[in-house]
């Protein structure tokens, strides 16, 4: 940890500094986190980008092809759909809507999450036992039919799918969470610091949560992965967005029946969906790595 | 001359029984009952899972006891507040490699209880936390460290600082030297001998080594099966043990390498 700088003096590097010097060493992924910062600025500016808007129809092009294969031209990269709308430009859109959304329900299921997490692990006796039971029962249902059902109850629509889906892995966090925390809690460091009087956000902030980074960026990694997976699975069944919103599982299902005219349809929206997974896993793992390597 | 800390019928015991089926206690630690001096070391001895280190941490404070009463200076510490108690009893922790915090520094390990049991100004804590790691022989310097770049032996002396930043009067250290070989447990052993000299604390020793115990303990405490055997004075237990499990103990661990 000790780096030296050009007057030969010794300066001590804190351990997260440490940390983010190892990652920076992984060329793979610091590669990943720039197209993952990229796939960021991509859906929030996704209105100003587009060329088209994704709701234009262009009777003159029907069905035509991406640009590289014959009978597809430079007027739309990516070609168009059977309405003659820009395969490109809802790309983007779909993706803003999937990749935002997961975005945003891993923010707040990671902030929820952790408060009760944090507040279920550091209390003792009935409370937490309660809380211990229900994640327990809600965990024995698969988390997509949890999604089913509180969509069966809602109304099918854009936001109602992104609240049943984080309402559905936000067990899973809690759970991640609690069970990390609680093997902590046995750490002499951590007994070390309750002796010396530490309250319990004292606890968390200098004790806990600074030696719980990889297991936290593990989970985060899976909740998001997950949040992706399951926002365009209830777009394809149709339980999620609604016509005319667009969203890249909804953008498979819409083409379905037109497998055979032009297969790009599915290929290209299907594809984007495994760059976004592959990038966010390639760049957690680059980082999982040098956490696990900054704490030996 | 009142004793500075005295243990009143202490318990410590256990839900559920040996038995399948049948509710009941099981007496882990008790009756203990014994008193020390201020000034003096005391030190534990006895066989694995003879309860001496449940005995301590119940008088530190880490696990709760069942029944009885622990008085410094003829104070309850049941009825202290969380500061005095602190003030009074802390504990060295018995391998540092995970006592301390890995992702703290040291000048932020130290100043933690300052900060929870003390009024002092920031400027003031920085000048406590100096006086002690001067008093258990480490530079300043260290207080940007972490503690994975120090060695053993300074990863121990911070641990001591951490117990004596508070100036308290008893200092509990359970099995410290477990973890070094016998020579660095030796400078160890000296820091503490010296800061007994210079603050007169009394220390509770658990330890192993017997031939170490009698050279710093005042008096020994033979602890088995969760109660005490024996307590006496260094001399009166090493020319003169009482009970069988005394004599194997002081046997087994004095080999005659001679023959």
């Amino acid at each position: 940890m000790l780096i030296n700088n050009e007057f030969n003096e010794q300066k001590i590097q804190s351990p997260l500094h440490y940390i983010w010097s190892i990652f920076l060493k992984n060329n793979f992924a610091v590669f990943a986190m720039w197209v993952g910062i990229g796939l960021i600025l991509i859906s929030l500016f996704a209105d100003v980008i587009v060329l088209y808007s994704p709701f234009l129809q262009d009777p003159e092009h029907l069905l035509s092809a991406p640009y590289w294969i014959e009978g597809g031209t430079t007027e739309h990269l990516f070609g168009t759909d059977d309405l003659g709308r820009d395969t490109l430009a809802r790309l983007i859109k779909g993706f803003q809507f999937t990749f935002g959304g997961a975005l945003v329900i891993t923010c707040a299921i990671t902030f929820v999450g952790a408060i009760i997490g944090s507040t279920a692990a550091l209390t003792r006796g009935l409370k937490a036992s309660v809380l211990h039971h229900l994640l327990d029962a809600l965990l024995t249902i698969p988390t997509l039919l949890i999604a089913f059902i509180l969509i069966v109850l809602f109304d099918p629509s854009y936001q109602n799918a992104l609240i049943a889906v984080s309402l559905s892995l936000l067990p899973q966090f809690i759970r991640g969470i609690y069970n990390t925390i609680d093997s902590q809690l046995n750490k002499q460091y951590v007994v070390a610091l309750q002796l010396d009087g530490a309250t319990n956000i004292r606890l968390l902030r200098f004790g806990i949560y600074p030696n719980i980074l990889e297991p936290i960026v593990t989970l985060v990694n899976r909740i998001f992965t997950m949040a992706i997976l399951e926002i365009a699975t209830l777009g394809f069944l149709g339980f999620g967005t609604q016509s005319p919103d667009i969203e890249l599982g909804k953008l498979i299902a819409d083409s379905i029946d037109l497998s055979y005219l032009s297969p790009w349809l599915i290929i290209l929206p299907g594809l984007l969906i495994f760059i976004i997974i592959m990038v966010v896993n390639i760049f957690t793992e680059g980082l999982r790595h040098a956490i696990i390597q900054g704490e030996d | 001359m009142t004793a500075l800390l005295r243990i009143d019928n202490l318990y410590k015991q256990y839900k559920g029984s040996k038995f399948f089926l049948s509710s009941g206690f099981r007496n882990a630690v008790g009756p203990i009952n014994f008193t020390l001096e201020k000034g003096k070391i005391l030190t534990i001895i006895g066989e694995n899972g003879s309860g001496k280190s449940t005995l301590v941490q119940m008088i530190a404070g880490v696990i709760p006891s069942t029944s009885g009463d622990i008085y410094i200076n003829d104070h309850a510490l049941a009825t202290m507040t969380r500061q005095d108690r602190c003030k009074s009893v802390r504990m060295i922790f018995q391998n540092p490699k995970v006592s301390l915090n890995p992702k703290m520094t040291i000048g932020k390990i130290l100043s933690a209880p300052l900060e929870l049991n003390t009024d002092l100004t920031a400027a003031q804590r920085k000048q406590q936390i100096i006086a002690t790691l001067e008093l258990v022989g480490l530079l300043p310097d260290y207080l940007q460290f972490y503690p994975n770049m120090l060695s053993a032996v300074q990863q121990h002396q911070v641990a001591i600082a951490r117990a004596m930043v508070l100036n308290p009067d008893v200092v509990i250290a359970d099995s410290i030297l477990s973890t070094l070989d016998i020579s660095l447990g030796f400078k160890i052993v000296n820091i503490l001998l010296k800061i007994q000299e210079k603050k007169g604390v009394s220390f509770i020793f658990i330890s192993h080594h017997m031939n170490l115990v009698r050279h710093i303990s005042d008096q020994i405490i033979v602890m088995q099966k969760g109660i005490i055997v024996e307590n006496n004075t260094t001399d009166n237990i090493f020319n003169s043990p009482q009970k069988m499990i005394t004599k194997n103990l002081l046997k087994s661990q004095q080999p005659d390498y001679r023959k």
